[in-house]
């Protein structure tokens, strides 16, 4: 080290090595995404989705802008300024994550958070999706967060289409979109109308996006969401649950009864869907089925086995 | 005073929990299990989550206001989120990064994401390409 120091030249160039290796420290490595080989052969060379609506930001304002881009995509066509008030907080400079997906709700569509990484992005950009992403375009030591609309992609280029800032369609490397990406965790969502389903088949984390979209929306805006994931996962209990539960509160028993049906059928140990089966079979008048239903679910256990039993003894 | 206070809080909290279960009370005729309850089973005793997710709503409220958002779009902000979001920012607000892209006191830094730029780690520089 004392030899190096001695050496003006060699001293320069540990130094320009060490920023070199702190910078890759800190940046971690970029690389090619790669898709899998399914992946690779399903998806199209290029996709551009040209008719979402560019909406330039001002300063600290690419949330509301990408807001009203996703939206206006959606046909639900809001101004940023209507958005700043919903979804900016001037003490931070910005807008976080949770409003993001909590503003998209107050205006009628369904937020599905994009899980599977660069290759569910690419997915739904198939599917015509414009999809938000949230990005870190510096480092993690001194971040510099911001929202884009991901709008297309050119795979034989390496290169992402985004809406961003104060450039529409503005083309990114792969790699570099991708670095910056995964700095917030590859943060995505795409903004739906209720019966639509993104391109991802991850069933639960549809289930939580819808179910938080009908406690602001309510039961009738979620219901044709419900209808599409029953159709998609005929399989799902959960999902039959769920729709038959948004069937009884826009007051149609029947077609609820037949949904708790369904999901007992897929899976005959989820005792909530036998309890509200009994419940409404009750109500019907159909006494003799009801007690079979409350029977069943009286022998699981679980919370609702008190609840059960109370209802066999009434 | 503490007497006081001690009277009212069982109140309000009653009242807080009463005031936040619209959506129970609201269904037709038989009372049926709701989605969302069988979704968050498994976290903890549902009276306790109830609760301490009215208290987090409360303090996501006063949190906002604090940052500068107007009153009357206070409510309807934190009416949007989920029980699960709502504890979230309840949590961790200030360290959740907040999407904003305006590069103030990077200044300092600029040599260094000059770097980066250029080797395509980063997005700082649109000047770079």
């Amino acid at each position: 080290m004392i030899r190096l120091l001695r050496q003006p030249g060699n001293a320069r160039l540990a130094g320009v090595f060490a920023l070199l290796s702190l910078i890759l420290i800190l940046a971690g490595c970029a690389s090619t995404p790669t898709l899998s080989p399914e992946t690779a052969r399903a998806l199209p060379q290029r996709t551009l989705l040209d008719d979402v609506p560019f909406r330039g930001q001002r300063d600290y304002q690419c949330g509301p802008a990408s807001l009203a881009m996703a939206l206006g995509a959606s046909d639900i066509s809001v101004d940023v300024d209507t958005l700043i008030p919903q979804v900016f907080l001037p003490g931070r400079e910005g807008s976080v994550q949770p409003e993001m997906l909590a503003t998209v709700r107050r205006h009628g569509r369904i937020p599905f958070p994009v899980e599977g990484g660069f290759e569910a992005l690419l997915g739904e950009l198939d599917a015509g999706h414009p999809v938000v992403v949230m990005q870190n375009l510096s480092l993690p030591l001194w971040p510099v967060w911001h929202y884009a609309v991901a709008i297309g992609y050119d795979r034989p280029a390496e290169e992402m289409v985004l809406h961003s800032g104060m450039t529409p369609g503005r083309r990114v490397a792969f790699d570099r979109f991708d670095a910056t990406w995964a700095r917030s965790d590859r943060w995505a969502f795409v903004a739906l109308p209720s019966g639509d389903l993104p391109a991802d088949d991850d069933v639960d984390s549809a289930i939580r996006a819808i179910t938080d979209f009908e406690s602001v929306q309510g039961a009738e805006a979620a219901l044709p969401a419900w209808n599409a994931l029953a159709e998609r996962h005929p399989g799902s209990a959960m999902t039959h649950f769920a729709q038959g539960n948004a069937r009884h509160a826009t007051g149609d028993a029947d077609a609820a009864i037949d949904a708790f049906r369904a999901a007992t059928k897929s899976d005959p140990e989820l005792a909530p869907a036998w309890l509200n089966l009994g419940l409404l079979l009750k109500a019907r008048g159909d006494a003799e089925q009801a007690r079979h239903a409350f029977e069943q679910a009286a022998a699981l256990p679980g919370p609702w086995q008190s609840r059960a039993r109370e209802a066999l003894s009434t | 005073m503490k007497r006081l206070s001690r009277l009212l809080s069982p109140l309000l909290i009653a009242a807080l929990v009463i005031g936040s279960l619209p959506a129970v009370a609201a269904v037709p005729d038989s009372d049926l299990v709701g989605t969302a309850d069988v979704l968050d089973a498994s976290t903890l005793q549902q009276d306790r989550e109830r609760i301490r997710d009215v208290l987090a709503r409360d303090d996501v409220q006063r949190q906002l206001q604090l940052q500068g958002v107007d009153a009357d779009e206070v409510q309807a902000r934190v009416a949007a989120l989920s029980d699960a979001e709502v504890s979230e920012m309840a949590d961790r607000l200030d360290q959740m990064p907040a999407g904003a892209s305006v590069i103030g006191a990077l200044f300092a830094v600029f040599v260094i994401l000059l770097v980066t730029d250029i080797l395509g780690l980063t997005d700082v520089y649109p000047f770079t390409r």
